[in-house]
Parts: C-alpha cells; sequence; structure tokens
C-alpha cells in the first residue's frame, strides 16, 4: 500500500469513497435522484438524462472552442492578429442559431415532460390506470409544525411520520397544512409540491419496487424543519391489506378536538411515529376550513429562540398518544 | 397596540429590553468584542491621526461619483467579508451535524448552532450577498465607471446618488446591528409567508431584514434613476448611441430592470409590513390572505433583480475580453440586443421560482420556454466573446484572467440554468442544493467580473495597479475553493438534500459535506491572499504608478483621461469620434492629455444632508423595528425639517476656476502621452470600420458621426 501516512489515509477516505461512488453510481452513495424507483422519478429521470445530454453537445464543444482560442490567440502564439475583424453574418447566424435550435428541441421536450408529471394528473400515471383500471390509494396529507400526518380516508386511519403504500398501484394525495409552507417530497418516488396552509394540492405516485424510501419536507419552515422528515414503506398489496388492518385495531383516535391539539408546534427530534386507529371523517376538509377561517397555531417565541429548552418543557407536558 | 404581540412592550423603549442583547450566545459576544476592539482602532486611528476634518469634508459629504462609488465598493466589500464567515459557520454547522448521534454543542441538538440561530445567518447570508454585497459593488462600479466612460463631469443628480449611498449603508448597518441589538429574520433572505407574519416569526428579526431591505430598495431605485438619466442626457459629444461602451450599455438596461422592479419590492414589503403592524390580512392563510399573492411579487422583483445583478458583470466581460485581446469587441450590435433581450426576458419568467405550487402545466410549460429563452441571448454573448478573442493577441494579466475564470463559470451555471428551467427536473430538485448551486455559479460569476473589474479599472480611479502575485495567488485559490465546494454541492443536490438544514439527517451525505468544508479552507486561504493583495499593493504603490491608458491596450474614453481621475473628469469636455474612441486617438496620434486653454468648471458643492438622512432613516427604522413610536415621529419630523430646509438651499453649485484646474493639470502624474504602450490597433482601418458602423448602424441612427478629432 502507499498510503501509509495518517494524513495521507485521512484524506484518501475523505476524497475517494465519494469519487468512487458517483463513478459507481448505483451503489448506496446517497444520490437518491439518480436511483428512481417510482413511475413518476423514472419519467423526470429519462428527460433529465435527454437534457443532459443535448446541453451538453453545446456546452462541451463551446468549452473546447473557448480553450483553443485562448491558447490559439495568446500573445506571442502562432495565431494571426487581426484587430478590424469584428463582425462576421456567418458567425452571427451561428451563434444565434445554436442556442436557438437548442432551446427550441428542449423546449419541447420540457413541456412534454410537464404534462408526462404533472402532479395533478401524472400523464404516466393516468396511462397506467387506464390499462389495468385498478382503484387509486388515497391519502390526505397533513403538514403540521413540525410532523407529517398521513390520512387514509378509505381506511379511516392515520399514521403520523410514516407513509405505507402499496407497489404498483396509483397512490393519490391530497395536500395541506396547518401553519406554513412545507414542501413534500419523496426524492425515489415522486417530486416536489407545495404543502400550503388553507389550500389544497395534489400529488400522485406509482412506486415500483418494495422497500423504505426517504421523504421529507422541501420547503423552510421553520425550527423543526430539519427533524421533518417521514419513512415511505412500499410494500405489497397483501402487506398493506394487512397494515391497515393492524392500524385501525389501534386505541388511538383522531378526532377534529384532538386534532387541534395534535397540531401544536412539535419538533419530532426522535422521527416520533404514531398511528390512529380511527379518525374522525373529513378532517383533512375540516382543517382547510379552520385555517381560512383565520385559526392559527402560533409558535411561541420561546420556542424558536430556545428549542431544546422548549422541547425538554414540552416533552414533559405531552405524552404520546395525547390527543 | 394594533395588533398582539408576544413580549413586553413599552411606551419609552418599545419592545427593546436587555433580554434583547444576545450576552448568553458566546459566538455573538466574542464578535462583538472583536467589531468593538476593530471600531475603537479606526475611531482611534482617526482622531490621532486628526483626519476627522478630512474624512468629513472628502468623503462622507462629498458629491463625487467616482468616491461615492469607492464608498459603494467599500461597503460591498465589507459585507461579502460578512457574508462569507456567515457562510463559513453554515459550512461547518452542516459538516457537523450528520446523523442522529452526532453531538450538539452549545445549545444545539446536533452542531453548535440552534436552528433558530443558523436560521438567522442563512437569512443574513442570502440578503447580505445580494443586497449589500453584490449590489453595492456592481452599484459602485457603475457609478464610479459609466460617467467616465461618456466623458460626462460627473452623475446627473450627484445629491441622489449620495443619498442613495447612504441609504443603502442605513440599512447594512441595521443588519450589522441586529447582530448585538435583538435578532436578524430566520427564514430565508427572500421571505416566506405565512411564515414570516407575526404567528410564526413573532420576534423582531422580520422586522430588521424588510426594513433594511426597504432601506436599500430606496436606495437602489434612486441610483437607477440617476444612472439611466445620466447616460440618456450626459454623454460627451458626438457619443452616439451605438458609440457608448458596452459597460454603459449594461448599465443602462440593467437600471431600466432596477427601475422597474424595484417599486414592486418596496410595495410587497410595505404589504408584510402593514400585515405586521396594522393586523391586515394580505399575506396570511386565512381571513382572506393570499400566501402566492406575496410570491408573485417577490419574484416579479427578484427575478428581474437577478439580470439586474449579471447584466453589468457581462458588460465588464465585455470590457476587459477586448482590452486584453488587443481588439475591437465582436458583434458590438448584437451584444446590444442580447443585452436587452436579457433585460426583456427578465420580466417574464419569475415564476420559475416556484414551478411546485401547483399551478396548471400550461403555465408551468409557459414559464418553463420563457425561462429557456434567457439561454439565448446568454449564449450568443458567450460566442461573442470567443470570437473576441479570436484572430486577438490575448493577454492573461489579472482583470483578463478573472473575466475569463466568469465565462466558464458562466457555462457551468447557463448549463445547470438549463437544467433548472425544465420543470419537470425543477420539480425533483427545486429546493434542493442543486439551485443552491446553480445560483451560486452565477453570483461567482459576477464575483469573478467584479474582481477583474476592480483589478482593471483600479489605475484609473487611484493612480497605480494593484500587484500581480498575491493577487494571482487569490485567483487560484478562489478556484480551488470554488471547485471544492460547488462540485459536491451539485451531487449532493442530486441527492436530494434540501436547503437551510441545522442538522442532516441521512448519513450518507456526509462525505460531500466534509469536502465542502475542505473547499471553505481554500477560500479562508484565498480571502488572506486578498488581504494580502491589497495590503502589498497599497505598500508597493509608487513601484505601481499607472498613467492614463493603465493596461496599455484600453479602448473606451474612461482611459482618456489622467489616472487618478481629477474630480472634473475630463479638463475639456471630449468630442467622440469613435466607438472604441482611445483606440481610435492612439491610432491617429490625439493621445495629449493637456490641451491647455482651460476654463473654469462648474460642479456640485458637498453636502451633509444625505448622510444625516441617512441616518435618520436608520433611526426611523430602528424605531419602528422595536416599535419606539415616539423616535419614529422624531425622525420622521426630522426628515421632513430637512427635506425642506434643502430645498432653499440654493447655494449647491460651485466653480472650478480655469487656474485651478491648469494647476491640476500640470501636477497630473501620468504627464506623457509618449509613454503609452502601442495600443496594438494596425493601421486605421479597425477605427475606421467601427465609426462607418456607428453612423449607420444605431439605435437612435439620427446623429451623424462628426470627424473633427477634437476641438483642438
Amino acid at each position: 500500500m502507499f498510503i501509509k501516512n495518517k494524513r495521507y489515509k485521512m484524506w484518501a477516505q475523505m476524497v475517494l469513497p465519494p469519487t468512487l461512488l458517483t463513478l459507481g453510481g448505483c451503489s448506496n452513495n446517497g444520490l437518491y435522484l439518480l436511483k428512481p424507483e417510482g413511475l413518476v422519478s423514472r419519467t423526470f429521470y429519462h428527460y433529465f438524462i435527454l437534457d443532459v445530454v443535448i446541453m451538453l453537445l453545446i456546452i462541451i464543444p463551446t468549452t473546447l472552442l473557448t480553450i483553443w482560442a485562448m491558447w490559439r490567440y495568446r500573445k506571442g502564439g502562432k495565431g494571426s492578429y487581426d484587430p478590424t475583424w469584428n463582425h462576421s453574418n456567418a458567425i452571427e447566424a451561428i451563434v444565434w442559431g445554436i442556442p436557438l435550435v437548442t432551446v427550441g428541441i428542449l423546449s419541447y421536450l420540457s413541456v412534454k415532460a410537464i404534462y408526462d408529471v404533472n402532479p395533478y394528473n401524472p400523464g404516466v400515471i393516468a396511462k397506467v390506470q387506464k390499462a389495468d383500471g385498478g382503484d387509486p390509494v388515497e391519502v390526505d396529507v397533513v403538514a403540521t409544525d413540525w410532523r407529517w400526518l398521513f390520512i387514509y380516508p378509505q381506511q379511516h386511519i392515520a399514521s403520523v411520520n410514516e407513509l405505507v403504500v402499496p407497489v404498483g398501484t396509483p397512490v393519490k394525495f391530497r395536500l395541506t397544512s396547518t401553519s406554513v409552507v412545507n414542501d413534500f417530497l419523496i426524492p425515489q418516488l415522486v417530486g416536489m409540491i407545495d404543502v400550503m396552509p388553507g389550500m389544497r394540492t395534489k400529488q400522485a405516485l406509482v412506486a415500483d419496487k418494495a422497500g423504505t424510501y426517504i421523504g421529507y419536507s422541501a420547503d423552510y419552515s421553520g425550527a423543526g424543519l430539519s427533524w421533518m422528515h417521514f419513512q415511505t414503506k412500499a410494500v405489497s398489496a397483501a402487506q398493506f391489506a394487512q397494515w391497515v388492518k393492524g392500524a385501525q385495531k389501534s386505541t388511538q383516535h383522531l378526532s377534529y378536538a384532538g386534532f387541534n391539539r395534535f397540531a401544536r408546534p412539535y419538533i419530532a427530534v426522535g422521527g416520533d411515529q404514531q398511528i390512529f386507529g380511527n379518525v374522525q371523517s373529513g378532517l383533512f376538509d375540516y382543517v382547510i376550513g379552520e385555517v381560512m377561517r383565520g385559526k392559527v397555531w402560533p409558535t411561541p417565541m420561546a420556542m424558536t429562540e430556545n428549542m431544546v429548552n422548549y422541547m425538554q418543557k414540552q416533552r414533559a407536558e405531552q405524552k404520546a398518544g395525547d390527543y | 397596540m394594533l395588533v398582539h404581540l408576544q413580549g413586553p412592550w413599552t411606551p419609552l423603549l418599545g419592545r427593546l429590553t436587555l433580554q434583547q442583547i444576545p450576552f448568553h450566545v458566546p459566538i455573538l459576544v466574542v464578535t462583538f468584542i472583536v467589531v468593538a476592539i476593530l471600531a475603537a482602532v479606526v475611531l482611534g486611528a482617526t482622531t490621532y491621526f486628526g483626519k476627522w476634518g478630512y474624512l468629513w469634508r472628502e468623503w462622507l459629504t462629498t458629491v463625487d461619483h467616482k468616491k461615492i462609488g469607492v464608498m459603494y465598493i467599500l461597503l460591498g466589500l465589507v459585507m461579502l467579508l460578512r457574508g462569507f464567515v456567515d457562510a463559513l459557520m453554515i459550512r461547518t454547522q452542516q459538516a457537523m451535524a450528520v446523523g442522529p448521534s452526532s453531538p450538539g454543542y452549545m445549545g444545539a441538538v446536533h452542531g453548535y448552532l440552534t436552528p433558530f440561530h443558523l436560521g438567522q445567518i442563512f437569512t443574513a447570508h442570502g440578503l447580505i450577498m445580494i443586497v449589500f454585497a453584490a449590489t453595492p459593488l456592481l452599484v459602485g462600479l457603475m457609478n464610479i465607471i459609466v460617467p467616465l466612460q461618456i466623458g460626462a463631469r460627473d452623475m446627473a443628480y450627484p445629491y441622489l446618488n449620495a443619498l442613495g449611498l447612504w441609504l443603502t449603508t442605513a440599512g447594512a448597518a441595521l443588519v450589522m446591528v441586529s447582530l448585538f441589538v435583538g435578532n436578524f429574520a430566520h427564514g430565508g433572505w427572500y421571505g416566506f409567508v405565512p411564515y414570516f407574519e407575526l404567528s410564526y416569526s413573532p420576534g423582531v428579526g422580520v422586522d430588521y431584514w424588510m426594513w433594511s431591505f426597504q432601506l436599500a430598495a430606496i436606495g437602489t431605485s434612486l441610483g437607477s434613476i440617476n444612472l439611466i438619466a445620466t447616460i440618456v442626457k450626459m454623454r460627451a459629444p458626438g457619443m452616439t448611441w451605438m458609440r457608448m461602451p458596452m459597460f454603459t450599455w449594461a448599465s443602462l438596461s440593467t437600471n431600466l430592470i432596477a427601475l422597474t422592479s424595484f417599486p414592486v419590492l418596496m410595495v410587497t414589503l410595505a404589504l408584510l409590513g402593514m400585515d405586521r403592524y396594522l393586523g391586515t390580512h394580505f399575506y396570511t392563510a386565512g381571513m382572506g390572505g393570499n400566501l402566492m399573492l406575496y410570491n408573485d411579487l417577490f419574484w416579479v422583483w427578484g427575478h428581474p433583480e437577478v439580470y439586474f445583478l449579471i447584466l453589468p458583470a457581462f458588460g465588464i466581460m465585455s470590457e476587459i475580453i477586448p482590452t486584453f485581446s488587443e481588439k475591437t469587441l465582436f458583434g458590438y450590435a448584437t451584444m446590444v440586443i442580447a443585452s436587452f433581450a436579457i433585460g426583456g426576458v427578465a420580466w417574464g419568467v419569475w415564476l420559475h421560482h416556484f414551478f411546485t405550487m401547483a399551478a396548471a402545466p400550461s403555465v408551468n410549460s409557459f414559464y418553463s420556454v420563457t425561462t429557456m429563452l434567457v439561454g439565448i441571448p446568454t449564449g450568443v454573448k458567450v460566442f461573442n466573446w470567443i470570437f473576441t478573442m479570436y484572430r486577438g493577441r490575448v493577454r492573461y494579466e489579472l482583470p483578463m484572467l478573472w473575466a475569463l475564470l466568469a465565462l466558464f463559470l458562466l457555462l457551468v451555471g447557463g448549463m445547470s440554468g438549463m437544467m433548472n428551467a425544465f420543470a419537470s427536473s425543477d420539480y425533483m430538485w427545486h429546493n434542493s442544493l442543486f439551485v443552491v448551486a446553480h445560483f451560486h455559479m452565477m453570483v461567482l460569476v459576477i464575483a469573478a467580473s467584479v474582481f477583474g473589474a476592480v483589478e482593471y479599472w483600479f489605475p484609473k480611479v487611484f493612480g497605480f495597479k494593484l500587484e500581480q502575485k498575491w493577487g494571482k495567488w487569490f485567483f487560484w485559490f478562489m478556484i480551488l475553493g470554488t471547485g471544492w465546494v460547488f462540485v459536491p454541492m451539485f451531487l449532493l443536490g442530486f441527492g436530494g438534500m434540501t436547503r437551510r438544514l441545522d442538522y442532516i439527517h441521512y448519513t450518507q451525505w456526509s462525505p460531500y459535506l466534509h469536502i465542502m468544508l475542505i473547499g471553505m479552507v481554500f477560500y479562508v486561504i484565498a480571502v488572506v491572499f486578498f488581504v494580502a493583495h491589497l495590503y502589498i499593493s497599497l505598500r508597493d504603490r509608487a513601484k505601481n504608478r499607472a498613467g492614463a491608458d493603465a493596461w496599455g491596450s484600453g479602448r473606451s474614453l474612461e482611459w482618456a483621461t489622467h489616472s487618478p481621475v481629477p474630480a472634473y473628469n475630463f479638463a475639456i469636455t471630449p468630442h467622440v469620434n469613435a466607438r472604441d474612441e482611445w483606440a481610435w486617438r492612439k491610432e491617429n496620434g490625439l493621445t495629449e492629455l493637456h490641451p491647455g486653454d482651460y476654463e473654469s468648471i462648474h460642479m456640485p458643492k458637498n453636502t451633509g444632508v444625505p448622510l444625516f438622512l441617512g441616518i435618520l432613516f436608520m433611526g426611523l427604522a430602528f424605531a419602528l423595528i422595536w416599535r419606539i413610536w415616539w423616535l419614529a415621529l422624531l425622525c420622521v419630523a426630522l426628515i421632513v425639517v430637512l427635506i425642506i430646509l434643502r430645498s432653499f438651499d440654493h447655494d449647491t453649485d460651485m466653480t472650478i476656476p480655469a487656474e485651478d484646474v491648469e494647476q491640476v493639470e500640470s501636477d497630473a502624474r501620468d504627464e506623457t502621452s509618449t509613454a503609452i504602450r502601442p495600443a496594438g490597433v494596425l493601421g486605421g482601418t479597425a477605427i475606421a470600420h467601427s465609426t462607418l458602423q456607428s453612423g449607420t448602424g444605431g439605435i437612435s441612427g439620427s446623429t451623424s458621426p462628426s470627424w473633427t478629432p477634437m476641438d483642438r
């Protein structure tokens, strides 16, 4: 081994793994967007690669041209000197033409891609649904300060910070927030959609493969944002049914009044997950209505300014499941 | 009180209490001690050397566009350093706080900064870098160079110019005050609603953010009115539109953007202020408020602002590259069109800042396409710079190195920008580090151009060149830092890592975060080299004296006067004969800088009113932040009185007598025109060509070119 010196070793450890992993591509290097596991994210990936290849066709020659001009026409170099040369119709046509054509092609692809992954009705998912005609699973997502509540209105259950979806079945989300704007993102399955208070947005996904995927809020929503992540478990249809049955047995219930307590600012430092076995129906619409009427769950000054102290106090007061 | 406030309020001090002084945050206490010592040293030195009078007469009350420009640039550099320290803290925190088992210090769960503290840091970093570093640096450069390039004696409104400077400075000072009195906003520099409403941001931080932003916005708008008026009305005789240097064109385009967009920002912030102070519901989630309104309004300013920053940078590159290629700019008319095309498209792309806000696919398609359109004029500019070097004689001196770095960064930034414009991709990484890395590439284009411009025009303003050795070390370490910080950042973007995280849950990302930290070390070294660069240059200034045409191959009008430039810029108003006027004069042997037969010059007089207005506006903002109503009323009253008093002051001008002009001219150090190196322009053809064009292809096309070389 040539790496004997400790310092070199440290540097090598810092530099080599990420480089190799990046080159390796598919190993677990944390580059989640490059490992799509859902229909929507695969569609993104397809257009993304196209986009990059087309752009590189322009950028690489331009870079080489720049370097060539810099080298060839350096002072004392071999390039001929002609200070009067400042216009050429042919070159003008080319320098306007190349970007124009490129942008034309990319615009076409971009518009096509936007319709294919349109969160409200993704073209690719519509196609799948037409083909097999199965019913989608509906999930209502409520972002509070700073937790995710996933309500399954058809099953009357809810899950906190954990999303369970069946593989191969379209999942349709309706999303809203109690307080501020969050962004719903599961990098390997589906892109971002704003989650806004007093409003309803939509999103849809199909998971290709069983597995656990990371998800989190992507828009700044305050002190607890960094802990506002959730797990997405994609499971087989049978396992999903089983999970629903298990959840329905949970003795914890979520009523409108209970939700008002649940939605108070809370930082889920432990990634706190929870299951509600019975959710009062219409909770999602109730939340939107309340926010539109002016209901707020304000952030106490002490919480923003001294999060740790506040959390300790909060934990002493509030045991999980107390809604 | 009109709204419910958390925490105490007293009539005398408003919300200000002793608890608002952050004694308990060790980082801030140490910062305060350092700042206090520095301030004491500066104030002490000024007193010891008896320089207060000099400072007052020559700088604080000046209306000279060059001095105001220099002060803008100083402000920009100081704030750049502050913003850099913020960046350093963000990067260390993110490298430390990875994974659930990472330890926490000083009250943080992970790392050493609580979300509240980190929030203030990244908000300040963003606001400072955009509004108090990049903007003053570029406004300062435009202030200095535009009047020189068009042969004017000063700006159209010198008094307004000083007012703009002091209002911007007041805003910057408020950001600094927020370090030690109260706190700053903690949610991103562009503000989020309803997060920035009182319910979710109960402290004074957002008020600090809002009012310092507002002051800077007013200052910059005033500056833009001034620059537009100057360019339109004060060009020297013979300078037709199509003879204007590219930097002046870029300034015109950029200030048209500023003048039309900054008022939108003022309104946006004012509406947020009404929400916070009067209890209205413009941006609240409930009660009929609409938070989307804020995003639209903010980015209707915010996107044009981006081009407000990049266009002068392009203008700088268009000045430096021809000079050091010893060749005229390729495709001048195209460049003008491209500048205005970028300025025009700037108005139609703002929605790409919130592609994820669930607009209909048709809407997102429209803005995706318009955003891509920006790539066309930008691409044309890149090609034109390359073809400017083509058939040139490229000299790699520092300004040129910076300009070329800007060009290469623009290729990376442009490519990633086009990737962002692809809305389906943007859905995946909208708030991720990919976007952060992209716009840092673009602001580094600006930074590289600004450093290039400072190197390039420094001898014009101060009469000596900056030395090259340490400057080159600075240059190369900036490149090292940029590579090590932003390549991992792009990769993290592909990882889906989002912005503004206080704690990173996924340990897979930690190697990248550590590499970025190494990049920050390179940046720190670069800053040290920069300081050394300035210090050595100042020490050895006698060695590096420069003549009027400091680089020997200058082309535009600013090189046709002495270095350093006298207060009145040109002893005799120049008559412009060609697009590259100075190159033309060198060609035709008309480089005499001492024509003699001077006349007295009419100039604006110094005034302290803008400085006092700046201080009063800062006092007003401070009072509003802390809701000290009596102080706010007092400040408003004093401002009104001061403005009225000033309007009755008719003694605002002075005349520099001819003999003084003669004295200054004969004392100018760059005596000889023979000392100027050959311009590297062969024959008269280059010039004949450009003059022909300016006569025929101008936008206005009305002013016929005058062939008289000079008045004498």
